[in-house]
């Protein structure tokens, strides 16, 4: 008699998939709907930017950092040009230092929005997608008022802002704070009560303690395990010295969680921007700034709206940086995926991948549905979402 | 815990095996280890639970003749940042270019696997035991050996070309 053979059955999904608007490839091993095993294959749109941050001024730089991500944009230039200011010695004035942490927050907002949305769309509650990319216009409105752009504000210069605020502008600010609180208020009783929400989300990809500090996990997906791990309260940076945060914890570390925990950070941004517009100090928004940088290596470490993001900045006391390394929040929580996945069904994977945030430009990705029989199948990212809708239905 | 007190209990942890100190910062900590002793710091770190690993930066210091003709060969520099709240240690390793292995620490810290396979595609260090050695971010059709953050490096049209004028040859 033979025995059986043993097979591995491999779903493989991406890289393209129309769902999610960038590649990545995923590969989950499956015993019937139950996964075992998880990887991930990135890179389908890896730029090169590290490299590219040595043939630049620093100042160019700048603008090409803003640019590894369009929705967290921001932070990448604020953490890069925090860390070249440190290299130079030179401390941006205060006022420019609110105006840096009030895109900062206003940047953290249209992030979870947009998450949410797209969180809820994986769920199949199209409706709450559409209501809180509606709400996240009045956001990215306030962003072009405050800039001129919606995507890529270009607030930061070397030694400051190049943006300032007026009495019209806090106007809006202050109106679309206090209705988007009001909306959050909606969106928090849904995630916590509404039952349909909480069978996709409550129970599923809990995440230990233990598990956050050995896979080195940060941001909204280590704090929803209670980690207190935010930069901005660990080692508080730019304004954050003269308006603190409070850090928002969760204890259960499952998805449901990690929605409380975001949700429950967009009232902290909220009352921060409400309180820089009330306190901010009228003054000079640059300082002068030499373009060579004297050499020197830094790291600058700020918190992104996905996480702790970090940048190692060596220079050799030219116009252009000896090396620049980045260290993105997407990349590390990605390890966590792959580690919580396993013992879950196939149908709660698009879920638990949203649950952390990914971020395709953060580094790229896809999910593969690869089978090692005849019976090969693979699915989109749109067939795992129906996929995982139908077996919820 | 104030973060010069972070440092310094880091800094305990990892007296037997430094080598040479710097730091660069007032939260900073850089310290130096030979290849050998590099994996009993690491281990030291993560089992006082000192922190969480940040990333790997890799470095290259490619090589440098002086004007009396001497050649100093390349070096890779790897740096494996700890960070704990505010305070960084940072255990840095040298190794040639001819020899760039370093012990793999994905046994201590899984995570690290996505770093470990950066640098090797990215710089070229051969790290021993690494579970995964598979692309992580170049593309399968990569050229084996190249390193495209190797200062050597510019691109891939200019590897071409070097390499059809050499056959031409």
């Amino acid at each position: 008699m033979t025995k059986p053979k043993v097979e591995k059955f491999i779903v493989p999904i991406g890289p393209q998939h129309p769902a999610l608007k960038e590649p990545g490839n995923f590969e989950f091993t499956v015993d019937g709907e139950i996964v075992t095993d998880a990887a991930v294959r990135l890179g389908f749109v890896h730029r090169g930017i590290e490299k590219a941050c040595e043939t630049r001024n620093y100042i160019q730089d700048m603008y090409m950092l803003e640019r590894v991500c369009g929705i967290c944009s921001h932070v990448h230039a604020t953490a890069f040009v925090l860390g070249v200011e440190k290299l130079a010695g030179v401390q941006a004035p205060p006022r420019a230092e609110a105006i840096r942490v009030l895109a900062s927050e206003l940047e953290r907002i249209h992030s979870h929005l947009l998450w949410f949305g797209v969180a809820a769309h994986e769920a199949g509650f199209d409706t709450l997608f559409m209501y809180t990319w509606r709400d996240r216009e009045v956001v990215m409105d306030i962003l072009e008022t405050l800039s001129g752009s919606r995507v890529h504000y270009s607030v930061n210069v070397m030694g400051g802002v190049k943006v300032d605020l007026d009495d019209k502008t806090s106007d809006q600010i202050k109106k679309g704070m206090d209705f988007l609180e009001e909306r959050t208020e909606y969106y928090m009783k849904v995630v916590t009560t509404d039952e349909t929400f909480l069978g996709r989300t409550r129970g599923i990809g809990t995440l230990s303690r233990e598990r956050v500090d050995l896979l080195g996990a940060v941001g909204p997906t280590a704090r929803a395990s209670g980690a207190q791990r935010d930069i901005r309260v660990n080692a508080p940076y730019s304004g954050y010295k003269d308006f603190p945060v409070k850090i928002v914890t969760d204890e259960t570390g499952d998805l449901e969680a990690r929605f409380v925990v975001r949700l429950k950070e967009l009232y902290e941004s909220y009352r921060l921007i409400k309180e820089i517009l009330e306190k901010i100090q009228p003054g000079e928004i640059t300082t002068r700034m030499k373009r060579k940088i004297p050499a020197g290596e830094v790291i600058s470490r700020v918190e992104a709206p996905r996480g702790e993001l970090f940048y190692y900045i060596k220079s050799n006391g030219t116009e252009i940086p000896e090396r620049v390394k980045i260290r993105t929040p997407s990349l590390c929580n990605w390890g966590t995926i792959t580690d919580v996945a396993v013992g879950h069904k196939l149908a709660d994977m698009p879920m638990l991948l949203v649950g952390i945030d990914p971020c395709f430009s953060c580094n790229d990705r896809m999910v593969e549905v690869r089978s090692g029989s005849q019976t090969s199948q693979i699915m989109n990212w749109d067939g795992l979402r129906k996929y995982g809708i139908e077996y919820y239905r | 815990m104030e973060t010069s007190e972070l440092l310094e209990s880091g800094k305990f942890l990892l007296e037997k095996w430094v080598e040479s100190e710097n730091t660069p910062e007032e939260n900073r900590l850089d310290i130096w280890v030979s290849t050998t002793n590099f994996k009993s710091a690491v281990q030291s770190l993560v089992e006082n639970h000192w922190g969480y690993l940040v990333t790997i930066t890799g470095m290259d210091i490619p090589p440098v003749t002086d004007p009396d003709d001497n050649t100093q060969p390349g070096q890779l520099e790897a740096m494996y940042h700890f960070a704990n709240e505010a305070a960084i240690i940072t255990i840095r390793v040298k190794v040639p270019y001819s020899c760039p292995q370093i012990e793999t620490i994905c046994d201590l810290i899984p995570s690290a696997t996505i770093y470990e396979r950066e640098a090797m595609e990215l710089f070229g260090f051969d790290l021993l035991n690494t579970p995964n050695t598979e692309k992580l971010v170049l593309p399968d059709s990569w050229p084996e050996g190249v390193y495209p953050l190797r200062k050597s490096f510019t691109n891939l049209q200019d590897l071409e070309s070097t390499t059809k004028e050499q056959t031409n040859d």
